[in-house]
C-alpha cells in the first residue's frame, strides 16, 4: 500500500532520515515508535506530502506520490493529529463532512456518512451533531477528528500521536475503539507514538526508529521475545518488561478448556494476560473463569498458566 | 438567532429609531434652539436639509471605508502568505504612516493636487482608515490555530480553500473589529471634509465656528455622535453573529 524506497530527508543540510526502506502492506496497523528526534513524524508526514522527501521514491497504491497533486493524494489518505485541529467555526457534522464536500459528494450521501461515522466512533448524534468543537471534551474532539479523517473512506489512515494529549482513561477507551475500527474496516493505518504500551496494544507491526533509521520491524510478540539490540531492550523497559510480555498474550490462548463454573470471577477470551493477572492480584485468587464475547464460559485460567 | 444576537440587533434598532427621531425633530427645533441661545439671529441651520447632510456624510464614509477595507484586507492577506511574507514590514510601516499623518494635513496636501470637494476628503479618510483594517487582518489571520491550518492542509484543502473556508472565517471577527474601528473614527473625521468643500455633517459645524453660531455646531455634533453610535451598534450586531461559534 505504501512503499518507501531508499528515502532520505535533509532539513537545512541536516540529514534526519537516511536510506529508509519500508513497506506497509494493505490492512496493516503499522506503528512507528522512537524517541523524539527519531524521525517518526517526519516519515508519517512525508506520506501525504506535508513534508517533501529529499531523495528516493515513496509509492502509494503502486504510484509514486509525486504523480498526484498534493490535495488529491491527501483526500485519499486520512490524517489525524495530536492537536486534533477541528475547525472551531464549524459544527461537528460540518467538520466530519469536510473531505466529502471537497470531493463533491451529494448531500444525501454526506448525511448518511456522517451518521455512520458518528455511530462508528461512539458519538451520540442527537447530542453532538450540531455542537461546536469547544463544547466537546478532549476525547470527544479526537473522536470527531478520527471520524473526519475516515470520512471519505480513505485507503490509508495516518495518525500522529492522536491520543498523546488525552487522560489515561480516555486514551484507553480510544485505543480500544481504534482496534475495533481497524478490525471492522480493515484500513491500512500508520500510527506514530512514543508510548510502547500503546504500540504493543495497537500494532500488527511495530517499527522502532532511532536517529532516522529502522532499528527493528516486527510484530509485538516477536519484538518482545527477540529484541534486536540493547536500544530496543532499553525502549521496551526493564521494570515492567514481564508485564509487556503478558500484554501481547490473550487469556483465550492460555486457558484450559475446563469447566470453570465454580469460579465466580471471569475475564474475556480476548483480554490480555496482563489484565487477567491484575484481576487475580486484586481478587487475591489464582484462578479466573474465561468467557467468550457473548458471556458464555469457555475455560479456566490458572495463575501457573500465566507465569509459565 | 441566539439570545445575545437578538439583544444586539435590538440595541441597534433602538439606536436607529432614536437617531431617526432626532433627525425628524431637528428641522422643527428652531424654537428650542432659540430659547437655548437667545443671542443668535438664526439658531437653526437651514442651508441644507439635515437628511441630505447625513446621507452625504454616510456616502463619504462608506466609499472611503470600502476602499480602505479592500486595500487593507488584501494587503493583510498578501503579507501573511508565504509569497508575501517579506513585504510585511513594508506594508505595516506604510499603513502606520497613513494613520500618523493627520487627515487635516492630507486634506491640505490633496487640495492643491486634486482640487476642492469630495475627492480630497475621500482620499484622506481612506488613508486614515487603512491601518486598523490592515493590522487586524494580519492579527486575525495569525490568530488562526496552527492545528486547524495543518489539519486543513493535511486532509486535502488547497491553500485557496484553506484561506476561504478556514482562515478568513476564523479571522473575520477580528477583521470586522478593525473595520468597525476604522468606520467609527471615519464618521468623526469626515466632519473635517467640509473644510475642503465636501458636503458632510461637518458643514453646519464649520459654518457655525466661522460665524460664531454655537447652535449650528451643536446640531452637527448631535448628528455625528448619533450616527457613530448607530453604526457602531450595527457592527456589534454583526460581530455577535460572527462570533456565534465561540460562545
Amino acid at each position: 500500500m505504501i512503499e518507501f524506497r531508499n528515502i532520505t530527508k535533509t532539513f537545512n543540510a541536516v540529514t534526519v532520515i537516511e536510506g529508509l526502506n519500508l513497506i506497509v502492506e494493505r490492512g496493516e496497523f503499522c506503528v512507528l515508535i522512537g524517541p523524539s528526534g527519531s524521525g517518526k513524524s517526519t516519515i508519517l508526514r512525508m506520506i501525504n506530502r506535508l513534508i517533501e522527501h529529499s531523495a528516493g521514491e515513496i509509492r502509494f497504491a503502486g504510484e509514486p506520490i509525486r504523480s498526484f497533486a498534493p490535495e488529491v493524494l491527501r483526500r485519499r489518505i486520512g490524517y489525524a493529529i495530536q492537536s486534533v485541529g477541528l475547525f472551531p467555526h464549524w459544527t461537528v457534522e460540518a467538520n466530519i463532512a469536510t473531505v466529502p464536500r471537497l470531493l463533491g459528494w451529494d448531500a444525501a450521501r454526506i448525511e448518511a456518512r456522517i451518521a455512520e461515522l458518528m455511530a462508528l466512533l461512539g458519538l451520540d448524534a442527537a447530542r453532538f451533531r450540531t455542537a461546536y468543537p469547544h463544547q466537546l471534551s478532549g476525547g470527544q474532539q479526537q473522536r470527531v477528528g478520527v471520524a473526519r479523517a475516515l470520512a471519505a473512506d480513505p485507503d490509508v489512515l495516518l495518525m500522529d500521536e492522536p491520543f498523546g494529549a488525552l487522560d489515561p482513561i480516555t486514551r484507553d477507551s480510544l485505543q480500544a475503539e481504534m482496534r475495533r475500527i481497524h478490525a471492522e474496516t480493515g484500513k491500512t493505518i500508520v500510527f506514530v507514538t512514543h508510548d510502547m504500551d500503546e504500540a504493543l496494544r495497537l500494532a500488527s507491526r511495530v517499527v522502532i526508529l532511532d536517529k532516522g533509521r529502522i532499528v527493528q520491524s516486527a510484530t509485538p510478540r516477536e519484538l518482545l521475545h527477540a529484541p534486536a539490540n540493547d536500544f530496543v531492550r532499553e525502549f521496551l523497559g526493564k521494570d515492567d518488561y514481564g508485564l509487556k510480555l503478558l500484554s501481547v498474550e490473550t487469556a483465550g490462548a492460555h486457558m484450559r478448556r475446563e469447566d470453570s463454573g465454580a469460579v465466580a470471577e471471569a475475564v474475556r477470551e480476548q483480554d490480555s494476560l496482563r489484565l487477567a493477572l491484575s484481576h487475580m492480584v486484586a481478587l487475591k485468587t489464582d484462578r479466573l473463569g474465561v468467557e467468550d464475547s457473548t458471556g458464555r464460559r469457555v475455560g479456566l485460567l490458572l495463575l501457573a498458566d500465566i507465569v509459565t | 438567532m441566539t439570545r445575545p444576537e437578538r439583544r444586539a440587533v435590538g440595541r441597534f434598532l433602538m439606536a436607529l429609531a432614536g437617531f431617526s427621531a432626532l433627525l425628524a425633530a431637528l428641522p422643527r427645533s428652531g424654537p428650542l434652539f432659540a430659547r437655548l441661545f437667545p443671542q443668535l439671529d438664526r439658531p437653526l441651520y437651514v442651508q441644507q436639509p439635515f437628511l441630505d447632510l447625513v446621507l452625504a456624510h454616510l456616502w463619504l464614509v462608506a466609499t472611503a471605508s470600502l476602499l480602505a477595507t479592500v486595500v487593507g484586507v488584501a494587503a493583510g492577506i498578501f503579507v501573511t502568505r508565504p509569497s508575501g511574507r517579506e513585504f510585511r514590514r513594508l506594508v505595516e510601516t506604510l499603513s502606520a504612516m497613513g494613520q500618523t499623518f493627520p487627515p487635516v494635513a492630507v486634506l491640505a496636501l490633496a487640495v492643491p493636487m486634486i482640487g476642492f470637494g469630495f475627492w480630497p476628503a475621500f482620499l484622506a479618510l481612506a488613508l486614515y482608515g487603512l491601518l486598523p483594517i490592515c493590522e487586524n487582518t494580519i492579527a486575525g489571520l495569525e490568530g488562526v490555530p496552527p492545528a486547524a491550518r495543518e489539519a486543513g492542509l493535511g486532509i486535502g484543502m488547497t491553500r485557496r480553500q484553506l484561506l476561504r473556508k478556514v482562515e478568513l472565517p476564523l479571522a473575520a471577527p477580528v477583521i470586522l473589529a478593525g473595520i468597525r474601528i476604522s468606520v467609527t473614527i471615519g464618521i468623526g473625521t469626515a466632519a473635517l471634509a467640509s473644510t475642503v468643500g465636501a458636503v458632510s455633517l461637518g458643514s453646519p459645524m464649520i459654518v457655525g465656528l466661522n460665524g460664531n453660531n454655537i447652535g449650528y455646531v451643536l446640531q452637527g455634533a448631535l448628528l455625528v455622535g448619533g450616527l457613530a453610535i448607530v453604526i457602531d451598534l450595527g457592527f456589534e450586531a454583526i460581530l455577535t453573529r460572527l462570533r456565534r461559534w465561540t460562545a
